[in-house]
């Protein structure tokens, strides 16, 4: 090698065992260096220009001592800023949602909406690749062309805290690359969307779907926004979104950052359109770089307290019986108040929907129950909330008490603080 | 949809109006990053009717001044 700035290297070997070349026996001058190899450690040394003996690389059985930081960027700790990439968890026990103009989650995090005459259902399947249990399946049992303001979607909205360190509106922006498992029985092309939270930006980007009904693995990076404004507390940083069929309001140009909301390129064939067709989707994940790489399987716990954050389901099982939901005590003759604190804390204090009906009963000092009129919250914060049950009559005040959901779907309390 | 405000009676007696209720089940806290009371505050201002807590329609400038208040 003859460039300019570059000297020779003369590698010396020892077979002895823990045998390390002191600094004054290895040179790092610029008329030529030398290592030092240890091959009964399996360890390589070099001098560095501090006079220090090092060692950069040593076998595959030895571990590994790294005095300052590794920088591989999406290797390591929350590497796929997609939460239930994997379709595993479902604390919404419905079995299917019927897509409508409102905002709905047939499993946990990703959300599903339409404005079009198709009828599509989404829920969690058991259909998946090699190396995955679940999915979510869309399945078109009227399809309809779309009009122009036409929208059928499904999306995961990604909280600032967690997308902050891509510096997205910055001009220290980092490339981010999708990668998922998709399987429809409709070919062609197909448009992947992301917006920022506050829906003024929007970047596009095409798949091929080439083969019907069979599992391929799509990978898109990103280019990254060096302008525009994208969270970084805990509200929504940006929507990674997957279009279904949309219409010509929405169409955007590809691989660009548009100003407005778009969501789809127009060159595809809507699958809103096509009645019986079927779209599954897994192993999504959203990383940092420019490279997929293979899913960051997280231990289920872990991934269902990630989605706690955002939403929790609270009695309403048909399989446990009657659950004792929450302790508290009663503060009059007809009213109790109860204390619930979230498994999780949530992302923000969340709403509450209490069933209409009268689904719960409480337990007080008489062996009978007393079923409950209304129930109401109490103050709710992020990390708790209260409860207030009132009855016709006979609770004695400073009795402690117990909140009985009945054994029924019914007797769900489910508490969101979805993005 | 209906929204009505909800009037909750703390353990010393003092009320305190600090949720919405939305379609009569879902209570919504007055929390600015709680997307639905996000949604809440653009459905009264798309003209939605927003009931107090004994159910009767707020309007006119209480209306606007109730929604001045909040956070």
């Amino acid at each position: 090698m003859s460039q300019t700035g570059y000297s020779k290297v003369q590698i010396y070997s020892s077979s002895t065992a823990t045998n390390t070349p002191s600094a004054s026996n290895l040179t790092n001058d610029t008329n030529g260096s030398e290592l030092a190899i240890n091959i009964t450690d399996g360890k390589l040394f070099y001098k560095d220009n501090g006079g220090t003996v090092q060692v950069i690389a040593s076998k595959a059985s030895n571990s590994g001592n790294f005095a300052n930081t590794i920088n591989v960027p999406n290797t390591f700790g929350f590497k796929n800023r997609i939460i239930n990439g994997a379709m595993t968890a479902n604390q919404y026990v419905s079995s299917a949602v019927t897509l409508s103009s409102s905002v709905q989650f047939p499993l946990d995090r990703f959300g599903v909406a339409k404005s079009s005459g198709a009828t599509i259902t989404a829920q969690q399947s058991s259909t998946a690749p090699a190396g995955f249990s679940n999915s979510i399946k869309f399945a078109v049992t009227t399809g309809a062309s779309p009009s122009s303001s036409d929208y059928n979607v499904f999306f995961q909205r990604i909280e600032g805290y967690n997308f902050a360190d891509l510096n997205w509106g910055t001009a220290n922006a980092k490339s981010a690359t999708v990668s998922f498992w998709v399987q429809s029985s409709v070919t062609g092309t197909y448009s992947i969307y992301i917006r920022s939270g506050d829906n003024n930006l929007s970047y596009l980007a095409n798949y091929t779907i080439s083969s019907a009904n069979t599992w391929q693995q799509v990978s898109i990076t990103i280019t990254p926004p060096t302008s525009g404004t994208f969270n970084t507390n805990n509200t929504q940083a940006i929507q990674m979104s997957w279009d279904l069929g949309s219409g010509s309001t929405y169409q955007g140009t590809a691989n660009t950052w548009l100003s407005g909301g778009y969501v789809y390129t127009g060159t595809q064939t809507p699958l809103s359109a096509v009645t019986g067709a079927t779209f599954y989707i897994t192993g999504v994940q959203l990383e940092v770089g420019t490279q997929a790489t293979s899913f960051d399987y997280r231990p289920y716990g872990t991934e269902l307290a990630l989605c706690q954050r955002y939403y929790q389901y609270l009695g309403g099982s048909t399989t446990s019986g009657d659950q004792y939901i929450a302790s508290g005590m009663c503060n009059t003759t007809v009213q109790a108040r109860f204390s619930y604190i979230f498994p999780v804390p949530m992302r923000t204090s969340p709403a509450v929907t209490f069933p209409s009906a009268s689904n719960f009963n409480v337990y007080s000092g008489a062996v009978t129950p007393l079923v409950t009129a209304i129930v109401t919250p109490g103050v709710v914060d992020y990390r708790y909330m209260g409860i207030s049950a009132t009855v016709a009559s006979g609770l004695t005040v400073g009795y402690g008490a117990l909140l009985l959901a009945e054994n029924t779907t019914s007797s769900a309390i489910q508490i969101s603080a979805e993005l | 949809m209906t929204y009505q405000l909800f009037q909750e009676t703390l353990l010393n007696g003092s009320s305190v109006t600090n949720k919405v209720i939305k379609n009569s089940s879902t209570f919504i806290p007055f929390e600015p990053a709680n997307t639905d009371y996000q949604q809440f505050k653009k459905d009264i201002q798309n003209g939605v009717v927003l009931n107090d807590a004994e159910g009767n329609p707020i309007t006119g400038d209480a209306l606007t001044t109730f929604m001045e208040t909040l956070p």
